[in-house]
Order: structure tokens, then sequence, then C-alpha cells
């Protein structure tokens, strides 16, 4: 069952057109990742999903039902350029974003001081936002946007400012969370943490979706015949003209080949175990991030 | 609605919280009591504190005038008989430090009505006023007296005539009751210049949020929770509210404040010179006209209409602001830094001033026809019916120009929120006016 179903949306701005009949599905309690270059389109259809714009034509489902205004109380956003008041203190502004969100004061008080121990924040809740450092500032408006425990959380860049270590605190949140039954869809240029984390995506280019599925899917679709091929003795593998070719590679210890169009791999195991003595071969498949760039630059 | 009431809430309280906002409420009172102060304080300075004595000599070459000035604590007048070939300046340069001028009155004065007074220092304004008055009555006295009317002084005093227009309003039982035009002009001319004021320095502060939020990003949060429009208005009633809550606690601490100075600068002043107080403050007359200043004062306090004054007021700054105020976050919206939003208050502005000037020219004749016009126009309105308000305004010119104004001021709501929700999330390159306007549609 998908949590949003976003069909056909086609949004235009002064001429321009940011979105053109695109689709999204994002199934229950999956980590969804929304990719594109800048300019692709993608916060505009974020800010669709939040209600924040609406489309031009297209529709937007949430749990089988077209959004509402009322659904926004379900959604938790944490926008690519985080704001905050900067004279406001830590906690007014935490109890006050929930509050919005709808939920009451003495539950936003109660949760706001779980998260803030959580995020070791406690002793900063009196203070302005402007005192504290960009990485707490960031843990703030992290918090502003899950306390009220919402089934669906946008992410818009979540890392950018964090430092690993708290990115890794972050990532376990975002994990928790999913485990928790929330449906995550989060934006992002950090193919890394994409791998890492998503398990499906969606990638926008010129405001179209130019690529969609499971990642593991999309990485076997999108393989090119490469293979890490280890021999005893360290010896250097030659070209084979039938069935392989090396690509030189620093990378890898080992040598990497690519198989010829035709070749198969089990005739290239039976060759190499003829010729060397072979002790592993691994398929090598290609990154997000190789993905992530060839596709949006024509390359397939 | 829950929303709406949680923003201006929170609008609310940010902004009363403010330091700024602290300082400023308690300071401008004090700094008014101050500057209303200072003529009075000057007065009392001047009159306590000048011990200073200056000596003139006065040459009288035709013997009949040295007595028209009389010494005084900051005058002392030595007499002294001349004739043309008096050399003032050796008689100064002998005199040394005992004389600080010489005035020389020429034998024919009456002819020419001209004296002259020489020294080395400069002579003070208050000093040759006071020396002319002294010779205008002298030679005035001496006129009269060439005619050898025994009669003919008291004829010229009987003859002073300053007449007044006294202005009595018939209520619709034909009961009388006395006004005072001029309380009214200027009551309603505090009025105006109130509204002027407010819809301003608020509207101005309505934009400076706007545009912070916009800056720190914070808006599109906030608009994930709320729609825009619920934003607006929250933040127009919220400092709209933190407006009305500054005026009241102007009022009270002034209130307090002018009591406080009352009793304490009276019971002073009334202590040490009274007169020297009136003459400071450029009050003519003495006490028994100021009686009778204060007398007339409450009775044009009693022949105006608080009531219905005071609803119209409210009503007008209401509307008033509600329009110029929703303007101002509409076009705040469209900026990204308050430094870049001149192009867009400079028209508000303008209008609101072309409303004050009119508002000033109104109060001549506040039932003319500009006034009339400037009235009922809805930018204007809200400034120039206060100057008219104390007159009384026929019902239907009140009624069609509240009803202008607040149909306009929802037209300024809608038009405000539409390029408000679109301002709001663009960023980057300056707004042109049309660009603007476009995103009305």
């Amino acid at each position: 069952m998908n949590f949003i179903d976003v069909n056909q949306a086609v949004k235009q701005y002064d001429g321009h057109l940011a979105l053109d009949h695109v689709d999204l599905h994002v199934p229950q309690g999956c980590i969804y990742g929304l990719l594109g270059p800048n300019g692709a389109g993608k916060t505009t259809l974020i800010r669709i999903i939040n209600r924040i714009t609406r489309p031009d034509s297209g529709t937007v489902m949430i749990n089988g039902q077209p959004l509402k205004d009322k659904d926004i109380a379900n959604i938790g956003y944490l926008p690519e350029e985080r704001g905050l008041y900067k004279k406001i203190k830590v906690a007014d502004q935490i109890v006050y974003l929930a509050r919005l969100k709808g939920m009451p004061k003495p539950l936003a008080i109660t949760e706001m001081e779980k998260w803030l121990k959580r995020f070791d924040l406690t002793e900063w809740r009196n203070r302005k936002v402007e005192e504290l450092s960009k990485g707490m500032q960031q843990k703030v408006q992290f918090i502003t946007t899950v306390i009220h425990r919402p089934q669906l959380l946008i992410f818009d860049e979540p890392f950018s400012g964090f430092d690993p270590v708290n990115a890794e605190q972050l990532k376990r949140e975002i994990i928790q969370l999913r485990n928790e039954g929330s449906t995550i869809l989060f934006s992002t240029h950090n193919m890394a943490s994409v791998e890492e984390i998503c398990e499906k995506i969606t990638l926008i280019n010129h405001s179209r979706v130019v690529l969609e599925g499971n990642v593991a899917d999309i990485k076997q679709q999108h393989k090119k015949n490469l293979f890490v091929v280890n021999v005893a003795n360290g010896k250097k593998i030659e070209t084979h003209e039938q069935l392989f070719e090396v690509v030189p590679s620093q990378e890898h210890e080992g040598s990497l080949i690519k198989l010829c169009p035709g070749a198969n791999l089990r005739d290239t195991i039976t060759w190499l175990n003829e010729n060397y003595t072979l002790t592993g071969i691994t398929e090598q498949l290609p990154s997000m991030n190789e993905i992530f760039i060839d596709t949006v630059q024509g390359k397939c | 609605m829950n929303k709406l009431k949680l923003i201006i809430q929170h609008e609310y309280m940010t902004m009363v919280g403010k330091k700024s906002f602290i300082i400023m409420t308690l300071l401008i009172p004090f700094l008014i009591l101050i500057v209303g102060s200072i003529p009075v304080l000057m007065a009392y300075i001047n009159s306590s504190a000048d011990t200073s004595v200056t000596r003139i000599a006065v040459i009288d070459e035709s013997g009949n005038y040295g007595n028209a000035f009389k010494n005084s604590p900051n005058y002392r007048f030595m007499i002294m008989q001349g004739d043309k070939a008096f050399n003032a300046h050796e008689f100064y340069k002998n005199a040394g430090e005992s004389i600080d001028a010489v005035i020389v009155i020429p034998a024919d004065v009456l002819d020419n009505q001209q004296a002259t007074i020489y020294s080395e220092n400069t002579i003070d304004q208050g000093t040759i006023s006071m020396l002319t008055r002294c010779l205008n009555d002298t030679l005035a006295r001496a006129k009269i007296a060439s005619f050898n009317d025994p009669d003919l002084e008291s004829k010229i005093k009987q003859s002073q005539v300053n007449a007044e227009v006294k202005s009595i309003k018939w209520d619709e039982k034909g009961d009388e009751q006395e006004q005072s035009a001029q309380f009214a002009s200027i009551l309603g001319m505090v009025l105006s210049f109130f509204i002027y004021t407010f819809v301003l320095s608020y509207g101005a502060m309505i934009m400076n949020s706007v545009v912070e939020e916009k800056t720190n990003r914070i808006v599109e949060v906030i608009v994930s929770s709320c729609k825009p429009m619920e934003l607006m208005m929250g933040k127009i009633i919220g400092v709209g509210l933190v407006g009305l809550t500054q005026f009241a606690i102007w009022a009270v601490l002034l209130g307090i404040g002018y009591i406080v100075l009352g009793l304490v600068a009276g019971g002073t002043i009334a202590a040490t010179n009274p007169e020297a107080i009136t003459a400071g403050m450029n009050l003519s007359g003495g006490t028994d006209m100021a009686s009778g200043a204060l007398h007339d004062i409450m009775t044009a306090l009693a022949s105006i209409n608080w009531l219905s004054l005071l609803g119209n007021f409210v009503l007008y700054f209401i509307g008033g602001y509600l329009l110029y105020a929703s303007l101002f976050a509409g076009f705040g919206s469209a900026v990204d830094q308050a430094s870049d939003s001149s192009q867009f208050t400079l028209p508000i502005i303008i209008i609101m001033m072309v409303a004050l000037y009119a508002g000033i020219a109104c109060i001549e004749n506040p039932s003319g026809p500009m006034a009339v016009w400037c009235s009922i126009i809805p930018f204007t309105s809200p400034v120039v019916m206060m100057v008219r308000l104390p007159f009384d305004v026929p019902w239907w010119q009140l009624l069609l120009s509240i009803v202008l104004l607040y149909a306009t001021a929802l037209g300024c709501i809608w038009i405000s929120s539409r390029i408000y929700r679109t301002g709001i999330l663009l960023y980057g390159k300056k707004r042109s006016f049309k660009e603007v306007l476009r995103w009305i549609k």
C-alpha cells in the first residue's frame, strides 16, 4: 500500500515548467529518496505534498485519500534552507511549532523535554536560537520536524551542516522513525546516504521523472559487466580478445575486467581458472553516484 | 481558527517581550514629558536664575521722556539731560564698567519715532523689546496730551474693542451648548496624527517581521503548518494588538506623569514667580486669561459627543490599520531584505502623507469639498475624517466612508494575501512592481 501517490503533477511558474507530469509512489513505511540536480523540481514537488503550493493539474493522494488541509498535521517537513526564529528561546520555539501542527501544549512540552534530552540540548532550552552552534540549531530544527510524530516525514538535505558524528546520530534517528512506522521521503544530493538508507528512489531531471525503482534493482539495471578478479601470487591478468578486457584501475586489489559484449561469465571463469589460479571474482555494481551522473548527463 | 489565535498570541508575546519594545514604551512618555515641560522649566530657570542687571544711561535730549523707563530688578536706568553736541561714545568710555549701554532719545522723537541704543556689547532682543515698549507707551501718552483734550485718553480706552464670535450649538431640542472650534480642531488633529503615526510605524514593523521570517527561512516551515493567509492575518492582528497595548501604556503613563509633574511643578512655580512662567510660555495676559481658557476647554470638552467620537475613532483606526498593514505585509513578502523594500513602501508612504496634508488643510474648513472627498476616499479617510469628527459630519457621509474603508481594507487584505503566498516562497532576484502585481492573478 502506498502512503503517497502523486499522479501526473504539473506545476508552472511564470512560464517555466517546474514539474512536467510527475508521478511519485512512496510505499508505507519506506525510506524513499527523491533525487535530482538543483532546479530539477524536487522542492516544488515537496511543497505540493506539503500543501504549501497546489499543482496546476494532477492529484496527490495520502493513504489512498486526496490530500486535504488537515493532513498537514500528519506531515513533518525539514526544508533544505533551515530556518528558526533567531531571537526566540529554543523551548518556546519548539512548543510553538508543535502547537501549530496541532499538538496540545502540555503534550508538546513533554515531548520536547524527551527530544532535548535525546540530543543533549536540555541545558540549552532557555537560550535564544542565535546563541546555539549551527549543529545544535540543526538538531532543534530536526526536533521541530518530528515532535508531533507525523506519519510522513519529508527531509530536504537532512545531513547538510552536520558533522560526521551528528550525521550518524541523525541517520539512526531516521531509521528509528521508520521502524516506528513513519514513511520518509528524503531529498538529497548525498548519494552515499541514499545507498545506505534508501530503499527506493525517484530521480527527477528537467522537471520530469527519469528513473525510479528499488535501489538494488536500479543498480542491477545499470551494471556495466565489471568484475574484480583476484588470482594467486598477485599475477597481472592480460586482456582476452573474445572474453574480456582489463580496465586500468588503482582502486581495487586485483584486476578490474569488463566482459566483452556476448561473452558470458561462466566461460570467463573457466578460462581464468585454466590460465591462472583464481582465488576470487566479485561483480562491481555502479554506485548511485555514477548512476546519478550518467542519468543526468544523458549517458543512459 | 485555533491556528490564527496561536499565531496572534505568538506575534504578540514575541513583540511585547522584546527589549526594544519595553524600552520604547517606557522611554517615549518620559521624553514627551521632558519635551513638554521644557518651556516651563526654561521659564522657571530664566526667572529664578537671572540676577544680572543691565545698566543703561538714558540721554534725553528734550528732557521730556527720561521718565519713560522705570528701574526693575534686571534693569537700572540713569537719566541724563543732553543735547545734540553730547558725545555718547566719550561718555560711555569714561563711565567704564558702570554703564552697559547708552540710549539716546532725540528731541524730535515724537515726530521721527526713533531712538538709538549704543554699546560695545551686543544688546539682546529682550532688552530692545522692553525699551521699545516703554518708549511707545510714553510717546503715545505724549501724543494724546498734544491734542489738549482731557477726555481723549478715556475715549481711546473705551474705543478699544476685543470682540469675539461665540459659537453655540443647538441640540435637537434647541438647548444651547457652547463649543470651541479651536479645541475641536486641535482634538481632530491629534487624533489624525495618532492614526497616521500608528499606521506608518506599525506597518513598517509588520513589513520587517515578514522580511525577517523570509530571510530566516522559517516561513517555509510555518506555511507547511498553516495557510499563508492565517500567518499574514495573525501577524497583522498580533502586531495591531501590540500597538494598542503600547498606546494604552503610554496613555496611562502620560496621564500619571502629567498629574505628578503638574503637582510638583505647580507647587514650585507658584511659590516663585507665576508671571514669569506665563511670559516664558508665550501666553499673553495673566492668570485671569489662563483660567478663562481653562474654562473654555472644560466647556468644549463637555460639548463634544465623546461616545460617538471614540466609537468612530476606533472604527477608522481599525479600518485604516487593516488597509495599510495588509499592504505592508503583502509588499514585504516580495523582498528579501528590508533595505530593498523602498520601491514598494514609497507609494504607500506618499499616500499617507497626502492624507496627512489633506487633514491639515481641512482644519480651516472641515465641511468643505476637499474635506468631504478626502474623508470618503478610503486611503485618506482614516486620517482626514479624524479632523472632521469633532465637528458634525452628516451620517450618510460617515456611513459611506466607513463602508468604503472596510470594503477597501478587505480588498487590500485579499490582494496582499495573494502577493504574500507567492512572495514568501520566492528568493533571490529583486522583484519589479509589475511582476508583483502579476502574482495577484
